[in-house]
């Protein structure tokens, strides 16, 4: 060691990539994210089950794209990205303050915005591969007969798109209720399972103030015509353009005030 | 000598819980030792020195600069925190170069100051087992590799000594020392005194959020004006010195001691004692082998200074 030598003075985008890189090593390691990579292939899990199932009655599954957009996607969007967005958005605080660890990051020369953002993106690169290999997979199980089929594929990049929008704007929201509280894992359960699930059917603007109305905005057209179908679920779609443009800005308002209160906040930790 | 840590009117609120009140003092180059029993609030001060904590009143500044979000004097600054957390599943050489890569050195850096760092501690044999798997010595070293690794002009360390065994402590102790003669300054923290009376007599005495006192060892024992200064004599006539001492008005009481040829004299003016104490010796004749003050051991001053 040359004694008295300073640290090199460091840039943000330079701090930001040096909490990405120390995040995603340690998270690769930790325990929770081998429960959450089986987690993420549950899907896989139910359309084997499902090819099992038709294989057994004698005949191909001839519904696979309706299985897949109706069950899986559902699945995936409405539970299981939900659930695991939930545990990595509000770690990237949480975890810090209730393993007492936040010490080490707040002494050192980094930024705190760094240390969120650089977070964030590790847990992001973490999620958006476990889920969309989860659903390419069970696509691809799903659609065993016509694999070689391109035409299918377009809509199979237009999921993707919509879990890895769904999985930034989640995530910088459960990032920021996780600076905010330490029951942020009991606020977004509710959040995720309450408003979300809730919401998202009322009819006319209301509908609009989750974050799940811009996420099936662009997906295929899921309204309901005919018969009785002016009492069940109606989505009122908005222009798949301006549905990105808000998740985005969504993300950005979120990160942004995650950040702030990061920053300013005074984390207490337990035997303080 | 200009301070390198100054502190005004500090204060700290948990809500309505007291952590700091209205400290202002100034911490030089060297070894400062803070004192108190737990909960007296040091790992507050500590906190608050090191940008964690944000002051309810008064600043904190490390060479004249304010210290919370100041990124630029966090890599000058060392800490070793009081808790025993790290992350989950990495070894001792995972942590610690993860540690080191956030202030920005390189691959090559990073490595040879782990290394460094790892043989201060005598942690290299053990490196690349996994952190939940050492000792709490082990933990408690590696907490301390992670506060020095790269090299800072001030080190805070909060109870570095818990959980090491006596050989351990004398290491530590030692490697404290030795960076105190480097020009650095160190703040340490402790409640069992005797540890830290073998690092340094520059003390802050601390006790239920409030600074009791500051200064040289010696100093602070003068600030107690009422309190009784205690000084054992072993000479070869006890009772002879004892009868002239008991016509000193500022002795308060005269007693012998446990041990043979010993009498101990309470006095309410240390420096009248010892300035009268060389002439009572010559005048009687009286052979001293052993003159000692019990109350410089920081025990006695802190149980004093807490009202024990």
């Amino acid at each position: 060691m040359n004694p008295m030598s300073p640290a090199p003075r460091q840039s943000f985008f330079q701090a930001w990539g040096r909490v990405f890189s120390v995040f995603f090593a340690f998270g690769r390691r930790s325990r929770r994210f081998k429960i959450y990579v089986a987690l993420s292939q549950m899907p896989v899990v139910i359309a084997v089950f499902a090819q099992v199932n038709q294989a057994f009655q004698g005949q191909g599954f001839n519904s696979a794209l309706l299985f897949f957009s109706k069950g899986i996607m559902s699945f995936d969007l409405q539970f299981l990205v939900l659930l695991l967005v939930l545990f990595y958005g509000t770690s990237i605080c949480l975890e810090e303050v209730e393993g007492r660890t936040l010490m080490y990051l707040t002494t050192r020369p980094v930024p705190k915005a760094a240390v969120i953002l650089g977070k964030y993106a590790a847990y992001i690169l973490f999620l958006v591969i476990m889920i969309n290999v989860g659903i390419i997979l069970s696509f691809l199980v799903l659609n065993l007969r016509t694999v070689g089929n391109l035409s299918v594929y377009p809509v199979l990049f237009q999921y993707v798109g919509v879990l890895t929008l769904a999985i930034l704007a989640y995530t910088a929201f459960f990032t920021l209720l996780g600076t905010l509280s330490k029951r942020a894992l009991v606020l977004g359960l509710m959040f995720s399972f309450g408003w979300e699930a809730v919401v998202q059917y009322f009819p006319g603007a209301t509908q609009r103030f989750t974050i799940a109305h811009y996420l099936k905005s662009l997906l295929p057209s899921q309204t309901t015509t005919g018969g009785l179908s002016f009492l069940t679920y109606r989505l009122e779609p908005t222009a798949p353009l301006l549905s990105v443009a808000v998740l985005l800005l969504l993300t950005v308002v979120f990160l942004t005030a995650a950040c702030l209160v990061f920053s300013y906040k005074d984390f207490i930790l337990s035997t303080d | 000598m200009s301070a390198v840590i100054e502190t005004h009117k500090l204060s700290k609120w948990y809500g309505n819980v007291l952590g700091l009140s209205d400290v202002s003092l100034q911490v030089n180059p060297g070894i400062t030792g803070l004192l108190g029993p737990n909960g007296a609030g040091k790992s507050t001060f500590m906190k608050l020195v090191t940008g964690q904590l944000k002051p309810s009143i008064g600043r904190v500044l490390i060479d004249g600069q304010k210290v919370r979000n100041n990124n630029g004097l966090f890599g000058r600054v060392g800490f070793c925190p009081e808790y025993d957390a790290f992350y989950e599943g990495v070894t001792g050489w995972q942590f610690l170069t993860a540690m080191l890569r956030l202030y920005g050195f390189d691959t090559a850096e990073t490595n040879a100051r782990a290394e460094a760092a790892l043989d201060l501690v005598e942690l290299r044999a053990d490196k690349d087992r996994p952190v939940r798997a050492y000792s709490r010595g082990m933990r408690q070293r590696l907490k301390i590799a992670q506060a020095v690794a790269h090299d800072p002009e001030i080190i805070i360390l909060d109870e570095p000594l818990n959980g090491l065994d006596p050989l351990g402590k004398r290491k530590i102790i030692r490697l404290i020392r030795d960076y105190r003669s480097e020009g650095r300054t160190i703040i340490v923290s402790s409640h069992v005194l005797p540890e830290i009376e073998a690092m340094t007599r520059e003390i802050i005495l601390i006790h239920q959020g409030k600074i009791l006192a500051t200064g040289d060892i010696h100093s602070v024992r003068d600030l107690i004006d009422t309190h009784p200064h205690v000084v054992s004599v072993t000479c070869d006539r006890p009772r002879d010195l004892a009868a002239r001492f008991l016509g000193e008005d500022y002795v308060l009481s005269v007693n012998f001691g446990s041990a043979p040829q010993t009498v101990v004299v309470e006095t309410s003016n240390r420096d009248r004692f010892f300035g009268r104490l060389p002439g009572l010796l010559v005048e009687t004749g009286i052979a001293v082998e052993e003159i000692t003050s019990p109350d410089d051991n920081l025990q006695a001053v802190f149980d004093y200074l807490v009202g024990k």
